[in-house]
């Protein structure tokens, strides 16, 4: 029985999508069997983030509707074994689907897959709803921004509510730069306040607009330093014990403090 | 408290001087030292209303108070007003101040209230809400969250998000809190909003109604 997790953050724009296609080719790149499914209805996009657009026969509404099955609907990714997506449909709305159908596409796929990836829609409505209904796990991809900050905080207190359990948290465009600087919250004041587990810390990468345009997911690349982040959080996900490197910039002063107290 | 004599408290008509139960002239006026030496800065000039609520006090020494209160405090006595509170006179052989106080500060009466726990984080968009007494958190109340109590609110972690103390226009409510930086912050019907980026100080503060019509936040050291 594989693992349905969630993709979610609340506001929009922090890298759900992204970081579900990464997660997900990453995890097919380990060998895992993978299906991503696409939650946001009428306005999907991880078909674009893949690159799978032109492939895409049929959606969760068909299968919902009953208009062809399970297993026809999901889309094979040709660059790597065992990843497929489960599109959804551009023409409905989130309230054609209830949260009882996701979950039992969810409950189908997890019998036949290790992970099953939910790319989850902004908001706290409906679509976010279908996203987690089927969920056993989440995944809240947060930016250290206090907007961002605040909408995950949100998105953690319902998943809790849900009993959605463990709900790690990933830390997406993080600027070393702008924290040596104190222009940016640093992963401790995120951690502070959010009180969740750190799965991982993505830096903030410039690769990601090519590869987003391009529908070649950025792990594909290895010297990326995006690529690396997405890699070793798919590692921590298959139950690897990987050590969250140190993104931060410090001074050179205190890099020789550091230097010192950890040689003690 | 502090002062469990005399208390000086602002309302929406000024200052009043609350002089409670006591057992002599001298204890009042240590008590009125004592509650002067709080204050931050001395009142050059302003006008008091004492609230008498003992009926003890005699006329004399009503008048030597007021003399009092104009050399060294140089405040004026506005006016003086007996506030019956139906509380027994003070036994003569009462052992400690805080036993007069319990029975006689009804503004204050946190002994004979319920009080709710929360042992969790309050996160964003949920709100909790207690109008029969205080409530205490055991975690944060992070931004986007709302505390609201009829009595006081006390969170024993970072208060970031709103909270309303004495919902039900109790002025004497507090807010107490490890991390004291809340979005905006309600005691009756006062409200306090956050200066620009305010940092934690490191250490528990407390925000109650001062003099002045204001909400006051000190750092915490007893209550």
């Amino acid at each position: 029985m594989g693992r349905v997790i969630v993709v979610t953050s609340g506001k929009g724009g922090v890298g759900k999508t992204t970081s579900a296609a990464n997660l997900g080719t990453a995890l097919a790149l380990l060998g895992k069997t993978v299906v991503l499914v696409d939650a946001d209805v009428g306005l999907r996009n991880l078909d674009i983030v893949m690159g799978l657009e032109s492939r895409i026969v049929y959606t969760s509404m068909d299968v919902i509707d009953k208009q062809c099955e399970l297993s026809k609907a999901l889309v094979k990714d040709r660059r790597v074994d065992g990843l497929t997506l489960l599109a959804a449909s551009q023409k409905n709305n989130k309230d054609d689907i209830q949260p009882e159908q996701m979950k039992a596409i969810c409950d189908k796929l997890k019998t036949a897959h290790d992970f099953v990836l939910v790319d989850s829609p902004a908001g706290i409505e409906r679509g976010f709803s279908n996203a987690s209904a089927g969920a056993d796990e989440a995944i809240v991809v947060t930016t250290p921004d206090v907007s961002a900050i605040r909408d995950a905080d949100r998105i953690i207190g319902l998943l809790q509510h849900a009993g959605i359990e463990p709900i790690n948290l990933v830390l997406n465009r993080f600027s070393p730069q702008l924290v040596g600087n104190g222009s940016m919250m640093d992963q401790a004041d995120v951690l502070d306040i959010l009180n969740i587990d750190l799965l991982g810390i993505v830096p903030e990468d410039a690769g990601v607009i090519t590869s987003t345009n391009r529908g070649i997911p950025l792990v594909y690349e290895d010297a990326s330093p995006g690529s690396q982040a997405y890699m070793r959080i798919a590692r921590r996900l298959t139950g690897q014990r990987i050590p969250i490197p140190d993104l931060e910039q410090k001074g050179f002063l205190a890099n020789i403090v550091d230097w010192f107290t950890r040689s003690r | 408290m502090a002062n469990s004599i005399v208390a000086l408290r602002a309302y929406r008509d000024g200052l009043h001087l609350i002089i409670r139960p006591h057992l002599s002239i001298e204890e009042v006026e240590k008590a009125i030292q004592q509650e002067m030496s709080r204050m931050n800065q001395p009142l050059m000039g302003a006008s008091v209303q004492i609230d008498l609520k003992c009926p003890t006090l005699k006329e004399e020494e009503m008048s030597y108070l007021k003399s009092k209160l104009q050399e060294t405090y140089n405040l004026t006595v506005r006016s003086i007003e007996a506030i019956d509170e139906q509380a027994p006179p003070p036994i003569a052989a009462a052992p400690t101040t805080h036993a007069i106080q319990q029975r006689t500060d009804t503004q204050n009466s946190r002994d004979n209230e319920p009080s709710k726990i929360i042992p969790y984080t309050i996160r964003s968009g949920q709100t909790e809400e207690f109008p029969q007494g205080s409530l205490i958190v055991y975690g944060d109340v992070n931004s986007g969250a709302e505390v609201k109590a009829g009595g006081d609110i006390v969170v024993l972690g970072a208060l970031r998000g709103n909270a309303h103390a004495g919902i039900n226009g109790r002025l004497s409510a507090v807010v107490i809190a490890m991390d004291l930086v809340p979005v905006q912050l309600q005691i009756g019907n006062f409200v306090n909003r956050r200066t620009i980026n305010q940092k934690p100080r490191g250490y528990p503060e407390i925000a109650r109604i001062g003099v002045e019509d204001v909400i006051i936040v000190e750092k915490f050291v007893k209550f």
